[in-house]
């Protein structure tokens, strides 16, 4: 167990110098000036004098050479500094810090409804192969997958909030604005979880010791439930996991459809800004998660089967 | 075009107040120094700038209060860096005034400034007006106005430069006068400043608790970033009744979201819903939309310093090969007016009327093109992803010049990669949209045509080309037009340096921009300007 914690935390500083190296020389390389566009921004559309240009440049260090500044940032995070936001001139961690609640609540309504959706949708496909309830459930998997997120959102609201007005379009408030996004994250991944929790549990349908488990005389209920769906969900679990990393940065769109601030919308507009210092926070928190989730996910099949051990390096 | 009646009537307004404006000016002979402001026939006031308030829609005398009313703008009105102003941005939200305010026809009119005079080539007085409280219940006066200039000029790097300013130039001559000094002869200097980013505020305000107090209709109630800016009306207001008792701030950035919100009723009022759901708001029997010319231009530029749009007759055959009343019709839905010069026909000096139209005429632009030393090379077309409308503007463009013997290939970058790779002088043609939103419009023809402008700086620097500018003589034309305080003169030179513009084919115009604004049926009198972000909102009706 220690050998494994050692490890993967290796691996996980390994990433994330990977990570930033390649933001930071990404968005150095990207063409656009920052100065140039955060002042003309803020001038709202005018263009920047030069001299306001340069001294933009002067005062973010944007004039040293890239490798100066990658390590200048890299002094500072490593003091818990990610710097100030160059257009919104607030500290990245405040703004993360004040995004991230939206986030977090709407990644796991999403995974909740995705869940809440695919399980049970999965297992009744797989243990009716082949009839009318697999069919079924295949073919709205398949418009699940299809469907982009925007359009289902738009469709969501055209139904649920115009024709029944059953809830508001967009915000953020009560339960009642979380239910449409969702709605709308959790579906697109309800399906492809769906597909993964039906091929699994015909696999492990398939297997010895569920044929043991009925010859016993054991209700076809606990067979499929407790015996089967258990083991079925390892490959599911590692999916979930990281669709979840995904979901966090991945509702883009959703925040965008529902005008919800989130570390996605935050991302986004910082990119068109050329918000270095945002953007670089962002990712690097992004990858942090991702990797975090990645090891909580590895932790976890050892809990879900016993038989997989962390020696060994089969983990 | 589908305009508004109230629109439509607005404009007749304008165009009637125009001539007799105009006329008024001929007969002034404009010997007063006051008079020699480039935008203003008069900025002498009775003791109320409600003497306009018909058209500035503060007159609700015998109005019922309406209801509180909420509006989905496309832009946070929390976001950027309006610390200055406790995190609110001055535009759209009535919150603070600044001294001078532009009119409909992009005229200065007197706001909390009853009177500006120059007194020599670098120095403004300024009177305040006797009645302007702010939300605190504290009278205007020259200290809040020094305060806030000075913070202002502190808060943007690029504000002394673009105010020609520094801090020490803004001086209390008395509690209710102001001198500010110009670092040069800077005529714009009131046009400039009637500006909602130079809105004046109490000293007292607490900027880290996110307070703002100013002198609008409305004062903050509640806000939350991201999500809203509550307001109430301020009672006190010096200008007028303010009739919408409490006034909501949503932002929504997606359009689609925006009409939905609107067609939900969760919003009243919609900023630029998309244009293609024009007609079903118009159609619809719970909502309405209106659309507003605005001081913005769409254009195609061309390259005078780049092979092959370095020759005229190509450049030329390129503006003959141009319909801009099918590109209004069919690609901006109709929202929109089609354009003959490169300046949008709600700026006095624009020339529109006197700018001659090139086509289209495909037949002269093939004879052109073949005149041309033309050899068949594929010409490069950028655009930018955040003009609306861009990519479709430019498949119609590259469609026509494609009929007229040119090839084109589009390339659709990002705004920031965009601006980098025009100014480096890397496309042919540029499809883009510029306008103002100051009373000072005179840097967009600097900026484009001029050779120190900010298009052609950096290659007439490096290489003595630059990418839009024709030349010397319209250089000291531009000159010429933005150092004089003369109304009349700035209009024949920068007609002269449009000509000159259009002589050479550096632009083919194709559009003036207008707007659009959907509302909910009870809301009434909404009071557009040209330039969005000075909307007036406390006359409107919503019952």
């Amino acid at each position: 167990m220690l050998n494994f914690l050692v490890r993967r935390s290796a691996t996980v500083l390994l990433v994330l110098v990977g990570v930033s190296i390649l933001t930071f020389s990404l968005m150095y390389f990207t063409p656009g000036d920052p100065a140039r566009t955060i002042l003309r921004q803020q001038a709202g559309g005018r263009s920047p004098s030069d001299a306001a240009v340069q001294d933009f440049r002067q005062q973010h260090g944007l004039n040293e050479p890239i490798p100066v500044q990658y390590a200048n940032w890299v002094w500072d995070v490593l003091h818990g500094d990610l710097r100030q936001s160059y257009y919104q001139e607030t500290p990245v961690t405040e703004l993360i810090w004040n995004r991230l609640p939206e986030t977090l609540e709407l990644a796991v309504a999403g995974m909740l409804v995705a869940l809440a959706i695919s399980i049970p949708t999965g297992v009744i496909s797989a243990v009716h192969k082949g009839g009318t309830p697999d069919y079924v459930s295949q073919i709205a998997a398949l418009l699940g997958v299809s469907m982009p997120n925007f359009w289902l959102g738009y469709l969501f609201i055209i139904v649920f909030s115009i024709h029944l007005g059953l809830f508001p379009v967009a915000g953020v408030g009560g339960i009642e604005h979380l239910v449409l996004p969702a709605l709308t994250l959790g579906s697109g991944m309800a399906a492809i979880i769906t597909r993964l929790v039906r091929s699994s549990m015909l696999e492990v349908l398939d297997e010895e010791y569920i044929r043991t488990a009925r010859s016993k005389g054991l209700r076809e209920r606990i067979v499929i439930y407790k015996h089967a769906l258990r083991n079925a969900l390892i490959p599911v679990v590692t999916i979930v996991g990281l669709q979840f990393g995904y979901l966090l940065n991945g509702a883009v769109i959703v925040e965008i459809v529902f005008q919800r601030p989130g570390l996605g919308d935050l991302l986004i507009n910082a990119i068109f800004a050329r918000d270095y210092p945002v953007v670089q926070g962002l990712v690097l928190l992004i990858a942090v998660i991702f990797v975090l989730t990645n090891f909580v996910v590895d932790l976890t099949y050892r809990y879900i089967d016993p038989r997989i051990s962390f020696e060994g390096g089969n983990a | 075009m589908p305009t508004d009646p109230k629109t439509r009537r607005n404009w007749l307004q304008i165009l009637g107040a125009g001539g007799a404006a105009s006329l008024a000016g001929c007969a002034g002979g404009g010997n007063d120094q006051n008079n020699d402001d480039p935008y203003q026939d008069t900025n002498e006031t009775t003791d109320s700038a409600t003497d306009e308030s018909t058209e500035s829609g503060d007159d609700t005398t015998g109005a019922t209060k309406a209801k509180p009313a909420t509006v989905a703008l496309s832009t946070d009105p929390t976001a950027g860096v309006w610390q200055v102003y406790g995190g609110v941005t001055p535009y759209y939200t009535n919150i603070l005034e600044p001294l001078i305010w532009v009119t409909n026809d992009m005229k200065l009119k007197p706001w909390l400034a009853k009177d500006w005079t120059a007194t020599d080539e670098t120095t403004w007085e300024f009177t305040l007006r006797d009645d302007v409280t702010f939300h605190n219940g504290e009278p205007l006066t020259a200290d809040a106005v020094v305060f806030s200039v000075e913070e202002v000029l502190k808060e943007w790097s690029w504000a002394p430069g673009w105010l020609h300013i520094k801090p020490e130039g803004v001086k209390k001559l008395d509690d209710k006068t102001v001198e500010f000094t110009t670092t040069s002869p800077f005529p714009a200097f009131p046009g400039t400043i009637a500006h909602n980013m130079v809105a004046i505020q109490h000293p007292s305000r607490n900027r880290e608790e996110g307070e703002v107090i100013g002198t609008g209709p409305f004062q903050v109630v509640d806000r939350k970033d991201k999500q809203y800016v509550k307001t109430e009306a301020y009672d006190d207001y010096w200008n007028g009744e303010v009739n919408l008792p409490e006034l909501t701030f949503n932002v929504i950035s997606d359009p689609n979201t925006r009409a939905l919100s609107l067609k939900n009723n969760d919003v009243d009022i919609a900023y630029e819903p998309p244009k293609n759901k024009l007609d079903s708001l118009k159609k619809s029997e719970e909502t309405d939309a209106i659309t507003q010319l605005s001081p913005s231009t769409g254009t195609a530029r061309l390259n005078m310093y780049k092979s092959p749009t370095d020759d005229v007759k190509l450049r030329k055959g390129l503006n003959y090969a141009v319909p801009q009343k099918l590109i209004v019709e069919e690609v901006l839905n109709g929202v929109g007016v089609p354009a003959k010069g490169p300046i949008a026909k709600s700026i006095y000096w624009s020339a529109h009327e006197k700018l001659p139209a090139y086509g289209p005429n495909m037949d002269k632009a093939k004879s052109l093109v073949e005149e041309s030393n033309y050899d068949g090379e594929t010409l490069k077309l950028f655009v930018s992803n955040q003009l609306t409308d861009g990519k479709l503007l430019a498949q119609v463009l590259q469609q026509r010049f494609d009929k007229a013997g040119v090839t084109v290939e589009i390339q659709v970058m990002e705004q920031s990669a965009f601006d980098d790779a025009v100014r480096n002088g890397n496309a042919h043609i540029e499809v883009t949209e510029s306008g103002t939103n100051s009373g000072a419009a005179d840097y967009l023809i600097y900026e484009t045509f001029h050779s120190e402008g900010d298009m052609n700086e950096r290659l007439h620097e490096k290489n003595d080309t630059g990418l839009y500018n024709p030349g010397k003589e319209v250089d000291s034309l531009i000159e010429k037009g933005f150092q004089t305080g003369d109304k009349n003169e700035k209009e024949e030179v920068y007609e002269q340096a449009l000509q000159k513009v259009m002589d050479q084919a550096a632009v083919i115009p194709l559009y003036y921009s207008e707007y659009i604004v959907a509302k909910y049926n009870d809301v009434n009198d909404l009071d557009l300007r040209p330039i969005p972000e000075m909307v007036r909102w406390p006359g409107i009706e919503h019952s």
